[in-house]
């Protein structure tokens, strides 16, 4: 008995050990999850850009505007880390607003006019970040009472009561996109290639160009499906909003473009590797560290600034703030213009890288 | 240069796999012709260079060195055109073994641009041909290799190919369903097409083959029918007729035969070898029935193919590999 468990113990020991990639691949893994999950989930989230303002009419600057900028500007909730909030002035409420509509700051203060310096201290909360809403609240209060007022403040949460499924749950749009096309895609043309079905083409008159074409497009649709899938997951279980036809039909386009961007880059990526095994765990390891990173979970601007340049090259980062943009939002095409911009360099490259190599494969 | 009758020119090709210490040439010099709805059979031992042969012929793989011609296009030059009058059943299966028998001619006749309006019509033709129609819409996954095989075959003669290439068609299946492959290979070959098998099963060569080429270390060592290729042998045929008693002046007129090479006698049988033995057969047992030795049992061999190859090689076919490597491409990159 005991020597047939040492001779299946010597032989999965020795394939193990024979293949030094998977060994790297399979501790890179939990390293990783250490790393990356360790930074990006429930890091201290700091310089929140954050408004202020003065009441209509305006005469000069109230006492009480000025040390609540004093104490806003240098508000801690840890001693050693920045300040909570970065903090921009307003000349007109009006202004403030906008600057909230178009995503540059995620809240503002109101402080009352020198008229009637007693009047109510209001606060505007961009409400569809996780966590981020409570912090601001607690900070405000916290600078306000430390300026020793004793105005009464009003929160209010501009986009409604935003729940963290729906945060979550537009991230997840992107997810279902990014892991179908990955290991659902991905793997699938590996098998097809072992199967020699690939191989199978290239003595039938297909065009090489209609094999590429034909891979792309049905791994676009099927991403795009996933995707959708998901969307109304959201729609119809989570209780995200559509509040516009538009609205709508940019979400399909963002769901489009990540699509064809991930597919390609997946066809890219299954060309260059020959065994599903060593695909699948390189992918894992891809797939993960994108995720993590793409703020889907936790606010970026929780995580140290290392990280956020690889959120700065995530494609996946650009399509959940398209998505929170218009989905939690309601933001249109103003302000979600940077995010396409870099989904669609995203998707070009990958078009174009994916054509290169899996044409190379082809020949 | 162009003959009607050839419909596959080869000359002087030449195929060298570089690799990591030198170069390995897996066609050295090959040129034959094929002709015009024949089955011409490959046969040589693994690594002689057959599947590379028809890699090349099949636009898979490009020469080194020479030219080929099938039927009017040049392989290298015309390759897309090449493709579109060829079938090939390649020696690992292509079939997509998650989508059924139907689903899978289906598929395949769009790569090769079968017209619709006839397609669904030509797909339960080839179903029917190859046994089939009771599950087409199996998955492949379900059927026995044979039936796998059957399908692959009928599947690379969908769009009705001037030329089919087997390679290896019936490696790996039970007898009964090699016999199937082949009924269902000599049924295609009733429809006016050429057929390219590669094989090193010297009866399925001997039994489907109207010629044969015999290949070993990248190079062509002989072609010929089987028939012919059997005479080349030296030995000749062996008949064995056994009589209880004779005299030896019938073996001296046995002898004096111009095709017979020689004659032994033993305890109640004669031996003899002779060229062309099954239309000497006839003649000697004449000359026993004018002798009056009554004959008691006939038997007659022919030399197979195998020891038709063991001559010309000095090696046997089967269990038998050369130390070249065959390259595969497209797999690891």
């Amino acid at each position: 008995m005991l020597r047939g468990a040492i001779a299946i113990f010597r032989r999965d020991f020795k394939k193990f050990t024979s293949n030094p990639f998977m060994l790297v691949m399979t501790l890179a893994m939990p390293i990783m999850y250490l790393l990356i999950f360790g930074n990006a989930i429930g890091g201290t989230i700091t310089g929140i850009p954050i408004g202020i303002v003065q009441e209509q009419p305006f005469v000069h600057e109230t006492p009480l505007y000025l040390a609540g900028l004093d104490q806003l500007e240098h508000f801690h909730t840890q001693p050693d880390k920045p300040a909570l909030f970065h903090v921009q002035s307003f000349t007109d409420e009006t202004i403030a607003k906008n600057a909230l509509a178009d995503g540059e700051i995620m809240a503002y203060v109101v402080f009352p006019s020198d008229l009637e310096p007693g009047r109510t201290i209001r606060l505007y909360m961009d409400s569809s970040e996780f966590t981020v809403p409570a912090l601001v609240q607690s900070g405000v209060f916290g600078a306000v009472a430390a300026t020793g007022a004793k105005n009464p403040i009003e929160s209010v949460n501009v986009y409604g009561t935003v729940d963290y499924i729906q945060f979550f749950g537009v991230g997840v749009i992107v997810m279902a996109i990014f892991m179908t096309t990955m290991f659902g895609g991905g793997l699938a043309l590996i098998r097809d290639r072992e199967m020699g079905i690939i191989e199978g083409y290239f003595v039938t008159p297909v065009k090489r160009s209609s094999i590429i074409l034909g891979t792309i497009g049905s791994g676009t649709v099927k991403a795009f499906f996933a995707g959708f899938i998901i969307f109304l997951v959201d729609i119809f279980i989570a209780g995200v909003i559509i509040r516009a036809p538009e609205d709508f039909f940019l979400v399909l386009l963002v769901l489009f473009m990540t699509s064809i961007g991930v597919t390609s880059l997946v066809v890219s990526l299954a060309s260059r590797f020959s065994s599903q095994q060593e695909y699948s765990s390189v992918i894992a390891f891809f797939s993960l560290l994108l995720f993590m990173t793409s703020g889907a979970f936790y606010p970026v601007l929780g995580m140290p600034s290392w990280l956020r340049w690889i959120t700065v090259i995530n494609p996946e980062f650009y399509a959940v703030q398209a998505l929170r943009s218009i989905i939690l939002r309601g933001q249109g095409i103003n302000v979600i213009w940077p995010d396409l911009l870099a989904l669609a360099i995203f998707s070009i490259g990958a078009i174009i890288l994916g054509i290169i190599t899996y044409r190379r494969t082809l020949e | 240069m162009v003959t009607d009758d050839n419909i596959i020119r080869i000359e002087h090709i030449s195929k060298i796999f570089k690799t990591g210490t030198g170069s390995v040439t897996a066609v050295d010099d090959v040129s034959f012709n094929v002709r015009r709805g024949e089955i011409f059979g490959l046969l040589g031992p693994n690594g002689a260079g057959k599947s590379t042969l028809i890699r090349i012929l099949t636009t898979l793989m490009k020469p080194s060195s020479g030219r080929a011609f099938l039927d009017i296009y040049e392989v290298t030059k015309d390759d897309e055109k090449v493709r579109g009058i060829i079938g090939v059943c390649p020696q690992n299966s292509t079939l997509d073994v998650e989508l059924t028998a139907y689903d899978n001619l289906e598929f395949y006749g769009k790569l090769v641009n079968v017209d619709d309006s006839v397609l669904d019509e030509r797909i339960w033709e080839l179903l029917r041909m190859a046994d089939l129609s009771d599950r087409a819409h199996s998955r492949v996954s379900t059927l026995s290799g044979g039936m796998r095989r059957k399908l692959e075959i009928v599947r690379a003669f969908l769009h009705r190919p001037l030329i089919l290439f087997l390679d290896e068609p019936t490696i790996g299946l039970d007898p009964e369903s090699r016999r199937e492959v082949w009924q269902q290979i000599s049924i295609l070959n009733t429809e006016h097409i050429t057929i390219i098998l590669t094989t090193h099963y010297m009866d399925e060569a001997e039994k489907l083959c109207q010629r044969i080429a015999f290949v070993d270390h990248g190079r062509l060592v002989s072609l010929d029918t089987p028939e012919n290729l059997k005479l080349a042998m030296p030995a000749g045929e062996l008949i064995e007729l056994g009589c209880d008693h004779f005299d030896d002046s019938l073996l001296t007129v046995i002898r004096t035969h111009h095709q017979v090479i020689s004659v032994e006698k033993k305890e109640g049988i004669i031996q003899i070898s002779a060229k062309n033995g099954s239309n000497l057969l006839p003649v000697l047992i004449a000359e026993f029935e004018k002798s009056g030795v009554a004959i008691t049992s006939i038997s007659i061999r022919s030399p197979s193919l195998e020891d038709v190859f063991l001559y010309l090689t000095g090696k046997k076919l089967d269990d038998m590999t050369s130390d070249i490597p065959v390259p595969r491409p497209g797999g690891n990159r």
